[in-house]
């Protein structure tokens, strides 16, 4: 019994003991550990009971009854747009652009420059027309102290283009002029004023420049991520499985799966790790024309053109001291924008990088956007296709009225067209062909440009149709037949001569055609081109082929914007190249389409009926033959590059030939044999 | 209640059995009950005090009764703002490396009333927006309350208004934060800076490298990528509710509503009324107005007075001038009305202008060509006009209508900084919500011809037709640029056949097993695919020829972004069903392509699959039909573009099994599919489906020319 006793009190009392610890162990671990959080609310900002009656920041007299305001001293040590740039001088016509003659020899890059701003449609020669005066400071080593030049006026409206990447050699005070420079450091660059300009490639091409390098739109499944920018100068590929280990060699030695190329002068990876160093902006340029993603770590440089171009569409700028976060993010990206940056870097490195003309040129537009203020180029404009190189703010400063952003702003082109109907000699009135169009639904209006010897017939000679006709007097050129006149009223401009011949289906078949392409030529009649071993010269035939790369333009849709850039854009030597002869026209305009779209012109059934006809040439008898080759030739020089695209098929109504009762089509007539 | 009577029931049963030698044991046992009763009561007890701190924040209590600290007249100042600070150089973004999702954490420190040796308040303790502005911090994703995570510290101390308050002790209030260390991480909300007769652009409380959000920076002050320029929020926005006006032309073309004009622009300005006469209007403050109206809420033109902010609807655009700051209100309450803000401050950095575009909501014209600002105002197009007008409200209501939109805009940008590869874009940001409704952004947007030599990978999707499953894959191995075969074998009740057994073809033949019969197997992104352009194509297609196939993949190769396929069929609006429905007869126009048979691109295999939207993706499993359908629509959302049809017509049937066609022409095949695009235009909210009239042939087809020059001879044969 005692025993028994002695027991259960022992038993007792353990038992007491264990639930005693128990309950304590929780107790003491919390007491012990009083940062972790409490489950329960979190704290957050209290609301206060008499948050009613506090009061406003501002007194309600305070804001309206400021003390009067001082006049703004202008800071003479910091520039801004406002402050030192006289807009005045800049009259209506836009930007003209004054150059300052090199003093003794020049190198080819200066002559590069020179020659691309002597070009283009702002150069001017007279110091006192212009509006912003440019001096290059290329060439002058740093020490040699360089004259200031005669116009200086304290540097007001003037632009030192200055490629050095080293320190740049400011021989004398900038004073109020702004400085285009490459790669410049974001200390001293003044947003809005300066311009960040590239570092330029060596032997750069002057004008066209090679196409980016990317070959499709989605990273092959074999690429390697990432390609890292090395000191030597070469990209190094490291391996996808290796996240462990990043880029700054700290663990080189198990880096087992990676390839070193130390040749490689262009990345072959989806994104490329470039420091921020100055020296590596080249390397992004790099990346950009091989469509490798740069990942920029910290840049202390400004990104080029940094103004307009947005940055974030096609490089990623990430904070060197987070590495392992940003290769996680990258590893983790979405693919949608992994495709969406890889053709930015493209179509960046298209528009702005690929030659020293385009280069000049979006920093010359660039400021010429700050003079025009609202109505500048828009977002959309530089940062998708074509660029705001080939989108005229003088034309319209909304997206939808130019043929590329219908996509992205959700429009559609004006429902109709209008046909322009060139009548050069003999000049008879197309009376048969005025009267087929006329019959198309979708007509607007018929304009007939007479570029005849003789005087265009008087208003009773003309058909009677119940579509507005007029009739404009040309200046007997070529090249007037692309001139944006201001009575086209819509943006679909149906290009004729007077010897066409269309039925109504086939004009309305076409423009519905062309309501699916507004950027593209559609049209009927086609030539291609081919590069001629023999004659080591581009060529081209008017054969039937198999494939073709341009559409006539005596008989084609297009859009009316490639008027006003055949006329504001092109170089007048090319326009004037046209003019001598006419039937280059048509080469010229299908260059100037294919620069722009990069892909090629479309083509619809042009009906048998039509085709015992003499081929249509443009610019009447006796240019019956078609161009010689020194045409394409020199338009190829003109351009830089050759930028035809080819096709090889051709759009039919769906039920085109196909065996079915003809009162089922629509295009019946097309068929007619 | 139930247990309580049953124990009592159960006790005088028990206690009468017991003796005394047991008496002990069940003292001892009551004692170690009480024990554990007194333990836990100790455990309630403790723990109670722990969390009333939070309990008693919780609680309502006032501002007034918040603790009081007082700042010795020697505690230290903070440096002056350094200029050259950088997210780089300054912040300590190592404290934003362990925020999940992409998102910083930000703390608020504790409200407390600030004096000095003598008592005196060093400012208002907090103001009606301050309080807003924190509070919306607190209730948004970013705030932490624990200091130990956070990435962005957020002082109560209110310097919204520089005038309130005295620069060298709120400085010192700043330095003995807890977390102070410099001001690094640190960010201050001011919207007045400066105070007379110079007025700085930016707060004068030195804050070393604390990161500002300041309502009137000038290029000189901001440091750009750095500070973030806030608008100075109006505090009418609350109290007047100015609904929103159609653009289009209004009253006046430009008004001033500004009172507190320097003489000088005023002059500039009435010179200007005077030169145009009524189209413009110059108020000014109202001198003869009785006693008890709120003078801030009338303007007077002469002898006329106008209600404001009533009055900026009907102006066209609304002139903004700085005042003794470049911050103004009255941009707030012009942008709410629609009207365009003519922003004439030089050097002024706009609010936000790190992510908005102000060239779309405002004109800004250089103080000097003022007296020209009418002409430039009348050069841009109407059209240019009204959608500067709807932007400008946009802006409003996105951005400035309240200190909570203005709060999350700037903690959004910093955010943004710090996580870049997770940053919101352009789009995002500047376009009103009825473009981003309407525009397509197409996943495929550099035009770009792929080259011929890449080829084409063809998916067979097959169940057990392994006759005609050979004799597909043997045609189709024909085509020049066919690189990889794939088989998809979805019957997982028989094995494929023996590897002997497979037609030998000249590319790699693969075959994939799957784990269930689903449709949507056929759209899997399998890793085998190399190529970016896929055929799908049904086991029973076997009348397409060499020449149709390889023609099909040039077309593709030009159009790389769309479904370029060989049956066609259309979708038509029932006006008398008032629904959607499938046609599949000889029309003269296409909105799809039957997958059938079908070239694209093999991005669409991953959108399919992963980002279908709604439950599109299961419904399609789950009914066993309408995947060719899905796909057309996915495509054309994505894209903004119609389908290519190419070559023509053909009967699309084989002799021993359903072909598509076959099936088609069953009446309730033909209602599903009508079910199937009613379906789905509802689940996409909206009929992505775009109608062509084209197809796509050889440019030679049919045309009058030797059969045997033409590349592509063998196409349209029955």
């Amino acid at each position: 019994m005692q025993s028994w006793r002695r027991k259960s009190l022992w038993l007792a009392l353990s038992v007491s003991c264990l639930l005693l610890i128990l309950l304590g162990i929780p107790l003491l671990l919390r007491l012990a550990v009083p940062l972790r959080p409490l489950p329960g609310p979190p704290q957050v900002w209290p609301r206060w009971l008499d948050a009613e009656l506090l009061q406003s920041f501002s007194q309600p007299r305070e804001l309206p009854e400021d003390a009067l305001p001082p006049f703004p001293a202008p800071y003479s040590s910091s520039c801004n747009w406002g402050a030192c740039f006289d807009t005045s001088q800049c009259r209506s016509g836009g930007l003209k652009v004054f150059v300052y003659p090199a003093a003794g020899p020049i190198s080819e890059t200066h002559r590069q420059i020179l020659a691309s701003i002597e070009g283009s449609r702002y150069h001017t020669l007279s110091p006192g027309e212009a509006c912003l005066l440019l001096f290059l400071s290329l060439d002058s080593p740093a020490g040699k102290p360089s004259l200031v030049p005669p116009q200086w006026n304290g540097g007001k409206n003037h632009l030192v283009l200055s490629l050095h990447p080293a320190p740049c050699p400011k021989t004398f005070q900038l004073g109020q002029a702004m400085v285009a420079e490459a790669s410049p450091m974001v200390d001293t660059f003044r947003p809005g004023f300066d311009v960040a300009l590239p570092p330029l490639p060596e032997a750069h091409p002057s004008r066209g420049g090679a196409l980016g390098q990317l070959q499709q739109h989605s990273p092959h499944p074999g690429e390697s991520l990432l390609a890292l920018a090395e000191e030597r100068g070469g990209w190094r590929v490291a391996g996808t499985n290796s996240p462990a280990c990043p880029w700054d060699g700290r663990c080189e030695q198990d880096l087992g799966s990676e390839q070193t190329h130390p040749r490689a002068t262009l990345p072959n990876a989806t994104f490329c790790l470039i420091p921020g160093r100055r020296s590596d902006a080249l390397r992004f340029l790099q990346a950009l024309q091989a469509g490798c993603i740069p990942v920029l770590l910290s840049p202390h440089w400004e990104l080029p053109f940094s103004e307009v171009i947005d940055w974030t569409k096609a490089a990623i700028i990430a904070d060197e001291r987070l590495p392992l976060q940003v290769l996680a993010a990258l590893q983790e990206m979405p693919p949608a924008r992994v495709l969406a940056l890889r053709q930015q870097t493209q179509f960046l490195w298209d528009a702005y990088f690929s030659s020293v003309e385009k280069m000049v040129h979006t920093t010359l537009e660039i400021i010429q956007d700050r003079i025009f203020g609202a109505s500048a180029h828009s977002s959309v404009m530089w940062n998708s296709p074509p660029g705001a190189l080939l989108a005229l703010p003088t034309f319209s400063t909304r997206p939808q009225d130019f043929p590329f952003y219908h996509q992205q702003q959700g429009s559609r082109p004006v429902g109709r067209f209008s046909a322009l109907i060139w009548v050069g000699a003999p000049g008879q009135p197309p009376l048969k062909l005025i009267q087929a169009v006329a019959g198309s639904q979708h007509c607007a209006q018929i304009l007939v440009l007479w570029s005849s010897e003789r005087p265009p017939p008087p208003r009773g000679k003309w058909p009677e149709t119940a579509i507005p006709l007029t009739v404009i007097e040309g200046h007997r050129k070529v090249s007037d037949r692309f001139f944006p006149h201001s009575v086209i009223s819509t943006d679909a401009i149906l290009s004729l001569d007077a010897q066409s011949s269309l039925s109504t289906n086939e004009v309305d078949f076409a423009f519905v055609v062309w309501q699916s392409f507004p950027e593209r030529m559609v049209g009927f009649l086609t030539w291609s081109h081919f590069w001629d071993e023999a004659q080591g010269g581009w060529g081209f035939t008017v054969e039937k082929a198999n494939e073709f790369s341009m559409v006539l333009t005596t008989a084609a849709f297009y859009h009316r914007y490639y008027h006003t850039l055949f006329t504001y854009v092109l170089p007048q030597a090319l326009r004037t190249l046209a003019d001598e002869a006419p039937s280059c026209v048509d080469v010229l305009m299908n260059f100037l389409v294919a620069v722009v779209t990069k892909l090629p012109p479309i083509k619809v059934p042009y009906g048998q009926q039509h085709q015992a006809r003499p081929p249509l040439v443009s610019g009447g008898p006796g240019q019956e033959q078609p161009p010689d080759r020194d045409c394409i030739n020199l338009m190829v020089a003109g351009f830089g590059h050759m930028p035809l695209v080819s096709s090889r098929l051709r759009l039919d109504p769906v039920l085109f030939k196909d065996p079915v009762s003809a009162l089922r089509k629509k295009y019946r007539s097309l068929e007619k044999a | 209640m139930c247990a309580s009577v049953k124990y009592n029931i159960r006790g005088p049963a028990l206690i009468p059995r017991m003796k005394t030698k047991h008496r002990i044991y069940y003292i001892t046992l009551f004692s170690i009950v009480l024990l554990g009763l007194i333990a836990t009561g100790m455990f309630q007890f403790w723990p109670h005090s722990i969390e009333s701190s939070s309990d008693w924040s919780v609680e309502k209590r006032s501002v007034r009764d918040v603790p009081v600290v007082t700042l010795p007249a020697e505690s230290p100042i903070p440096e002056r703002g350094d200029l050259s600070c950088r997210m780089h150089t300054c912040f300590d973004v190592y404290r934003c490396g362990f925020n999940p999702k992409n998102k910083i954490k930000v703390y608020i420190y504790s409200l407390k009333k600030y004096v000095d040796n003598f008592g005196v308040p060093v400012s208002n303790t907090i103001s009606r927006e301050y309080n807003e502005l924190l509070t919306a911090i607190s209730d948004s994703d970013y705030y932490t309350d624990d200091i130990n995570r956070a990435c962005l510290f957020v002082p109560s101390i209110d310097v919204l208004n520089q005038n309130t308050l005295r620069i060298k002790e709120t400085a010192q209030a700043l330095a003995q934060l807890s977390r102070w260390d410099r001001g690094t991480n640190h960010l201050l909300f001011n919207m007045l800076p400066g105070s007379p007769p110079d007025y700085n652009t930016a707060l004068d409380v030195p804050r070393d490298r604390a990161l500002l959000a300041g309502g009137g920076f000038s290029t000189w002050t901001y440091r750009q990528g750095y500070d973030v320029s806030i608008p100075v929020y109006s505090p009418l926005s609350a109290e007047v509710d100015l609904p929103e006006k159609g653009p289009g032309p209004r009253r006046f073309f430009l008004l001033s509503s500004q009172m507190a004009l320097h003489p000088e622009y005023r002059e500039d300005l009435e010179a200007l009324q005077a030169k145009h006469g009524d189209s413009m209007l110059v108020l000014d403050k109202c001198t003869n107005l009785s006693e008890g109206v709120l003078s801030i809420r009338k303007r007077c033109h002469k002898h006329q007075v106008f209600d404001y902010p009533q009055v900026l609807q009907e102006a066209t655009f609304c002139v903004v001038l700085r005042g003794a700051r470049l911050g103004q209100a009255v941009l707030s309450d012009v942008l709410q009305a629609g009207c365009v803000p003519v922003i004439i401050a030089d050097s002024y950095i706009l609010p936000f202008s790190e992510v908005l575009d102000w060239k779309r909501a405002s004109v800004v014209v250089p103080e000097e060509k003022m007296s020209d600002m009418y002409s430039i105002l009348q050069s841009l197009p109407q059209r240019q006009i009204e959608e500067m007008q709807r932007q400008a409200r946009w802006f409003w209501e996105a951005y400035f209508q309240s200190i909570k939109a203005i709060a999350l805009a700037t903690l959004q940008i910093i955010n943004d900084r710090i996580y870049p590869y997770a940053a919101i874009s352009y789009e995002e940001w500047n376009d009103p919500p009825l473009v981003k409704w309407s525009s397509v952004s197409n996943p495929l947007f550099l035009p770009l011809i792929p080259p011929q030599s890449q080829g084409f990978t063809a998916i067979v999707l097959t169940y057990d037709r392994v006759e005609s499953l050979f004799r597909v894959i043997t045609e189709v191995s024909k085509v020049p640029s066919l690189s990889k075969l794939l088989v998809v074998w979805n019957n997982q009740n028989k094995n494929p056949p023996e590897d002997s057994l497979w037609p030998k073809i000249r590319v790699p033949l693969k075959v994939v097993r799957t784990a269930e019969n689903k449709l949507s197997n056929r759209f899997f992104p399998y890793n085998e695919i190399e190529t970016e352009a896929v055929l799908a194509i049904d086991d029973d297609i076997i009348m397409l020829t060499s020449d149709e196939l390889q023609f099909g993949y040039e077309v593709w190769r030009e159009f790389p972004d769309r479904l370029v396929g060989y049956p066609g069929r259309l979708h038509l609006w029932d006006h008398e069903m008032n629904k959607w429905k499938y046609e599949s007869e000889w029309t003269n126009e296409v909105s799809m392509v039957l997958t059938g048979a079908a070239f694209y691109h093999k991005y669409f295999n991953y959108l399919y699959t992963y980002k279908m939207p709604g439950d599109i993706k299961n419904w399609v499993d789950a009914h066993m039909n309408c995947e060719d359908i899905a796909m057309n629509f996915l495509v054309a959302n994505v894209t903004g573009k119609a389908v290519i049809k190419v070559t023509p017509r053909k009967k699309f049937k084989c002799p021993e099994c359903t072909a598509i066609d076959g099936l088609s022409l069953d009446q309730t095949h033909m209602v599903e599919r009508s079910e199937c695009i009613n379906k789905f235009a509802s689940v996409f909210g909206t009929m992505p489906l775009k109608v062509v009239e084209h197809r796509a042939d050889p440019v030679l087809y049919k045309d009058d020319f030797p059969e045997k020059l033409k590349s592509f001879p063998n196409i349209g044969s029955l």
